[in-house]
C-alpha cells in the first residue's frame, strides 16, 4: 500500500457517510428457506422425518400408537442424556462417565432406601434419599469439571478415569453390601407411592376414549399447516405499505366461503354434496388467498424478457422429469406388487417395485424443480407453468397409488398427505406469481413469521398428540386396538429439552457455554467465568444422569450393577447426529433431542420391519456417517450463503 | 464531527503517561527507559521491528506484566496494575489480533459477551435480545460498520471488520485508551485500509489510541505521535510535525541498515 492511498482512506474516514457506510454488497438477503437451513439441527430434522417415513412405509406396527409409544420410550432416556451431553459438547468438553452415572445414581438411591438388615442399606425415606443422591450426582459433575479445569487435561481422559471409578464402585459396593450384581428393590422405600407416579406412571391409550378425536386431529393439523404457510408468506414476500383495501374484503369473503363450505362437509353424508362443498371450499380458499396476497403484499414486479437459453434448459429438464415419473408409474404397473419371490440378495419383486417407483419418482420431481429453477431467470409465468405441472404430477401419482397400492395405509393416509403437499405447493405458486419477494431485511416481519411457525407447529403437534393418546368407540368395536402405553418419561424428555433450548438461547449462561466451547481464551478475556461455566455444564450432565437413573430405578424396581455402562457413546453419537460440532462452540440442544429420536427410531424400527436386529449397528454407523457429512455440507452452505 | 471538536477540554487531557519505564527478565533488558504519552483524541504509534520490545510494552500497559523501573501514570495518578482486569477497570482496553472473538458466534453475542444485558422474566433473568441487537448494530454503525444482520457469525466477517467489532466493543464498554496490537499485520492492503479507517474513527470519538505496528506506512497517515523502539530502547518520541515519513521509515529500519538494503536491492534489480 503506498502513502497516497492510505492517506486518502484516512481522510475519507473523517467524513462519516462515505466509504464504510455504503451498502455492503457482499451480504445478499437470505430468504426464509435459506435461513431455515442455517440452524444446526435442520439436517437432523430432515433425517428424522425421512427415517420415520421409511419405517412407516416398510413396517405395519411402526406408525401405530403402540409402535410410537415404543420408540418414544427408548428415545426418552437416550434423549435426556443426549440433550445435556449436547450442552456440554457445545461447551467444548466430553463426559465419558455419563453412561455409568445413570446406573450409579439409581443404585445409590436403592441402597439408601433399603431396610437396614442382613443385606445392608441405609433405610432412608425416599424424600431424603432422592435429594441426597441428587447432591451426590452434582458432586461427581463438580469433580469432573474442577479436575478438567485444574489439570488442563483433556476431559476425554479425566472423565474416562471417573467412568472407571464409577463403574468399579457400582460393582464393588453392590457385591459388598447386597452380595449380588442385581440391586433391588426401590419399592421398599417410604414414599414410593408418590415418587413412582412422578418417575414411572403411564398413560394407557385403551383406557381413554374420546370419540371426536379425529375431528380435532384433522382441524388442528390443518390449522397448523395454514399457520405455517402464512408464516412463510410473511417471511418471503414484501409487505405492502397500503392499509386496508378492497382486497381485504375479498380475502374475508373468500375465507368465509371456504370455511363455511368446509364446515358443511362434515355435517352431511351425501357423497355428491360433499364433492360440491369441497369444490366450493377450494374456490373460497383460492379467492381468500389471492385477496390476502393482494392486500398484504406488494404486487410482483413486471418480469424480464424471456431468455431463450434458460428456457431451453428448463424445457429439457421438464421432459427428463416427466419421462422419469412416467417410467416410475410403468414399473409399478408392470411388476407384481404381491410377489415375494427373491430377485437378488434380500430383495423381493415387491421390494424392487417399491424402490424403483420411489427413486424414479423422486428423481423425476428433482428434475422438474430444477426446470422451475432454470425458468426462474425467465418471466414468472413460465415458472408458474412448471410449478402447476409439478402439482399435476403429484396429484396424478397420488391417484395412481390410491388405485394400485396393495397396502391400505398408502391408499388412505399417504394419498391424503400427497394431495395436501400438492395443495400447499399450488397455493405457494399462486402467491409467488402475484406477489413481490422481499429482498431486504425486515426484522418485524421475521419475528411475526417465527411466532406463526411456533403456533402452527404447536397446533399440529397437539393434533397428533390427541390422536396418539385417545382411542375411539369405533376403533374398539372394530377390534385389534394395540394397548399402547405412554410413559411419563416422555414428558421429562420434553421438559429437559425445552429447558435446555431456553437456557442455551436466552440466558447469559447459554451464551457463555457457546463462547467457552468456541474460543475459551477470547471468552476469558472479556470476563466470562470460563472455569465456572464449564464446571456447571459438567454438573448439568450429572443432573441429567441422575434423572435418567431415577426413571430407570422406578421403572425396573431393581437395577443391574452394569446399568448404563457403555451408553455414553450413544449419547455422544446422538448429539453429533443432531448437528453438534464435536470440537464445541456450535450446535443446539434440540439437535441432540432429534438425534436421539433418529437413533431410537432406527433401533426399534428394524425389528418392527421384521429384519434381524443384528444389523442395527450397521444401520447406526451408516446414519452417523451420513449425518456428519450432511451437517458439514449444510453448515458450509449456510456459512457461504451469508457471505 | 462538531460534537467532538466542541469538547476541547477533553481533547487536551493526557490519559496515560509513561515515564522512563524499564523491564528486565532476569539479566535480559527487555525495555529500558521508555517515555511517551497518550492524549485523548490522539493516536500514538509504537513502531518497531520484531523483538524491539513492542509486546513487552503492551503487556505492561495492559496489566499482564509489571514494570521494574519508572512510572506509569493514568489520568494523573501513578498506577501498578494487578491484572488485565485491573487495567480494564482503569479504562485501558487491549484488542489482540486473534484472541478477541468467538468465530462461530453471532456478531451481537460477541459484542456483548461477558456483559449481556438482561431483563427479569419471572424468577429468571433472560438476555434482552432485541435491546442487545439494536445497541450492537447502532454502536457498530457509529464505527462506520454497517452490519445488516446481527445474527451473522463473526467468522464470516473479514479480518478488518472483526478488528473493528472488537474496537467498537471496547469503546462501548467505557475504554478511554485502546491498545491495538498489530491490527494490520495479517491483513491485505484493502483490509488494512479498513482498520486504519476505524482507528481514525476511534480518535474522532475522543479515545486515546496506542497503535502498535511494524509498518510505518500504516502508522504515518493515522498517527499523531510516533515512538520508535529498537532492541528495547526508544529511538525517539516525536509529534507528527517533528518528523517526516521518510525519516520515520529510516529510523524504524535503523538508518544504515535500510541504506544497505536499498543498495543490495538495486544491485539485484540491475542483475536481472
Amino acid at each position: 500500500m503506498n502513502q497516497e492511498t492510505t492517506t486518502e482512506i484516512a481522510e475519507k474516514a473523517d467524513d462519516p457517510g462515505s466509504g464504510a457506510n455504503a451498502t455492503d454488497e457482499r451480504l445478499s438477503h437470505r430468504g426464509p428457506f435459506q435461513r431455515l437451513l442455517t440452524s444446526p439441527e435442520i439436517g437432523a430434522l430432515i433425517g428424522a422425518v425421512a427415517i420415520w417415513a421409511f419405517f412407516w412405509a416398510v413396517s405395519v406396527p411402526f406408525g401405530t400408537a403402540g409402535g410410537t409409544a415404543n420408540w418414544l420410550d427408548v428415545a426418552a432416556t437416550l434423549g435426556i442424556m443426549a440433550v445435556v451431553v449436547s450442552m456440554l459438547m457445545i461447551g467444548g468438553e466430553f463426559d465419558l462417565s455419563s453412561g455409568a452415572m445413570t446406573g450409579a445414581t439409581g443404585i445409590l438411591v436403592i441402597m439408601l432406601v433399603k431396610d437396614i438388615g442382613e443385606l445392608g442399606g441405609a433405610g432412608l425415606n425416599l424424600w431424603i434419599a432422592l435429594p441426597l443422591s441428587f447432591l451426590a450426582a452434582l458432586g461427581v459433575g463438580w469433580f469432573n469439571g474442577t479436575m478438567v479445569e485444574r489439570t488442563s487435561l483433556p476431559s476425554f481422559i479425566v472423565t474416562l478415569g471417573t467412568f472407571f471409578v464409577v463403574r468399579g464402585a457400582k460393582l464393588g459396593f453392590s457385591k459388598l453390601i447386597v452380595d449380588n450384581v442385581q440391586v433391588g428393590r426401590i419399592d421398599e422405600g417410604a414414599g414410593y407411592e408418590f415418587w413412582v407416579k412422578v418417575f414411572a406412571s403411564t398413560w394407557t391409550r385403551t383406557e381413554h376414549q374420546f370419540d371426536n378425536r379425529d375431528v380435532f386431529y384433522n382441524q388442528f393439523l390443518l390449522a397448523g399447516l395454514v399457520f405455517i404457510a402464512l408464516a412463510f408468506f410473511e417471511m418471503n414476500f414484501r409487505r405492502s405499505r397500503t392499509g386496508f383495501s378492497v382486497w381485504t374484503g375479498v380475502a374475508l369473503v373468500g375465507a368465509v366461503i371456504g370455511l363455511g363450505a368446509y364446515a358443511g362437509m362434515h355435517s352431511t353424508d351425501g357423497t355428491s354434496i360433499n364433492w360440491i362443498l369441497a369444490i366450493v371450499a377450494a374456490a373460497g380458499a383460492l379467492i381468500g388467498i389471492v385477496g390476502w396476497a393482494r392486500w398484504r403484499y406488494d404486487a410482483a414486479e413486471p418480469a424480464a424478457e424471456a431468455d431463450a437459453g434458460s428456457m431451453a434448459v428448463a424445457g429439457r429438464y421438464t421432459l427428463i422429469g416427466l419421462a422419469l415419473v412416467g417410467a416410475a408409474v410403468l414399473f409399478a404397473w408392470w411388476l407384481d406388487s404381491t410377489s415375494e419371490r427373491t430377485v437378488a440378495f434380500l430383495i423381493t419383486i415387491q421390494g424392487l417395485r417399491a424402490m424403483l417407483f420411489v427413486s424414479l419418482f423422486v428423481i423425476g420431481l428433482v428434475y422438474l424443480s430444477r426446470a422451475a429453477g432454470a425458468a426462474g431467470r425467465a418471466p414468472n409465468r413460465n415458472v408458474f407453468g412448471i410449478q402447476m405441472l409439478i402439482v399435476a404430477v403429484i396429484v396424478a401419482v397420488a391417484f395412481f397409488i390410491q388405485i394400485e397400492s396393495a397396502s391400505r395405509k398408502f391408499r388412505t393416509e399417504f394419498f391424503s398427505v400427497m394431495l395436501l403437499i400438492a395443495l400447499l405447493f399450488a397455493v405457494w405458486s399462486v402467491v409467488s406469481l402475484i406477489s413481490a419477494e422481499r429482498r431486504t431485511p425486515d426484522p418485524a416481519a421475521d419475528a411475526w413469521g417465527r411466532r406463526l411457525v411456533l403456533v402452527g407447529v404447536l397446533l399440529a403437534i397437539a393434533g397428533v398428540v390427541i390422536r396418539l393418546l385417545f382411542t375411539t368407540t369405533a376403533e374398539i368395536e372394530a377390534g385389534g386396538v394395540p394397548p399402547a402405553s405412554f410413559s411419563v418419561r416422555i414428558l421429562w424428555f420434553l421438559l429437559v429439552t425445552i429447558i435446555a433450548v431456553f437456557t442455551l438461547g436466552r440466558t447469559r449462561f447459554g451464551s457463555w457455554a457457546f463462547a467457552v466451547g468456541g474460543n475459551k481464551e477470547a471468552a476469558r478475556q472479556v470476563g466470562v467465568p470460563a472455569a465456572r461455566t464449564k464446571t456447571q455444564l459438567f454438573m448439568i450432565v450429572s443432573a441429567g444422569a441422575w434423572l435418567v437413573g431415577m426413571l430407570l430405578a422406578f421403572r425396573l424396581n431393581s437395577l443391574q450393577a452394569s446399568t448404563g455402562d457403555g451408553l455414553e457413546f450413544e449419547y455422544i453419537i446422538a448429539a453429533v447426529v443432531g448437528g453438534n460440532l464435536l470440537t464445541g462452540g456450535y450446535g443446539s440442544a434440540a439437535g441432540g433431542a432429534i438425534g436421539a429420536l433418529i437413533m431410537a427410531m432406527s433401533a426399534q424400527g428394524i425389528p418392527f420391519a421384521g429384519w434381524n436386529s443384528d444389523w442395527r449397528f450397521v444401520f447406526l454407523g451408516v446414519i452417523l456417517l451420513l449425518a456428519v457429512i450432511a451437517n458439514n455440507l449444510i453448515r458450509a452452505r449456510a456459512e457461504a450463503s451469508r457471505r | 464531527m462538531t460534537d467532538f471538536t466542541s469538547d476541547s477540554t477533553a481533547t487536551a487531557a493526557t490519559l496515560v503517561e509513561v515515564r522512563g519505564i524499564s523491564k528486565y527478565y532476569g539479566n535480559i533488558i527487555a525495555l529500558s527507559d521508555i517515555t511517551t504519552e497518550v492524549k485523548s483524541g490522539t493516536v500514538t504509534c509504537v513502531l518497531g521491528d520484531n523483538g524491539a520490545g513492542k509486546s513487552t510494552f503492551i503487556k505492561i500497559l495492559s496489566g499482564v506484566h509489571h514494570h521494574d523501573d519508572g512510572e506509569l501514570i493514568v489520568e494523573g495518578a501513578p498506577v501498578r496494575f494487578s491484572s488485565p482486569r485491573d487495567a480494564r477497570d482503569h479504562g485501558i482496553a487491549t484488542v489482540y489480533q486473534d484472541l478477541a472473538m468467538v468465530p462461530l458466534m453471532s456478531v451481537w453475542r460477541n459484542f456483548w459477551l461477558g456483559s449481556e444485558p438482561t431483563r427479569r422474566f419471572g424468577p429468571i433473568k433472560i438476555v434482552d435480545q432485541s435491546k442487545a441487537k439494536d445497541i450492537a448494530v447502532e454502536e457498530l454503525a457509529k464505527m462506520g460498520i454497517d452490519i445488516r444482520d446481527p445474527e451473522q457469525p463473526v467468522g464470516t466477517l473479514s479480518g478488518g471488520e472483526r478488528q473493528s467489532v472488537a474496537i467498537a466493543r471496547a469503546a462501548y464498554f467505557g475504554a478511554k485508551v485502546l491498545i491495538l496490537d498489530e491490527p494490520t499485520s495479517a491483513l491485505g492492503v484493502k483490509q488494512s485500509g479498513v482498520v486504519l479507517r476505524y482507528i481514525v474513527e476511534a480518535r474522532r470519538r475522543n479515545l486515546g489510541v496506542i497503535f502498535i505496528t511494524h509498518n510505518p506506512n500504516h502508522a504515518w497517515p493515522v498517527g499523531d505521535r510516533f515512538m520508535i523502539l529498537n532492541r528495547g530502547r526508544s529511538l525517539g518520541d516525536f509529534a507528527k510535525d517533528e518528523i517526516t515519513q521518510a525519516e520515520l521509515t529510516q529510523l524504524m529500519a535503523g538508518g544504515a541498515e535500510l541504506e544497505q538494503l536499498q543498495h543490495e536491492l538495486s544491485e539485484a534489480t540491475a542483475d536481472t
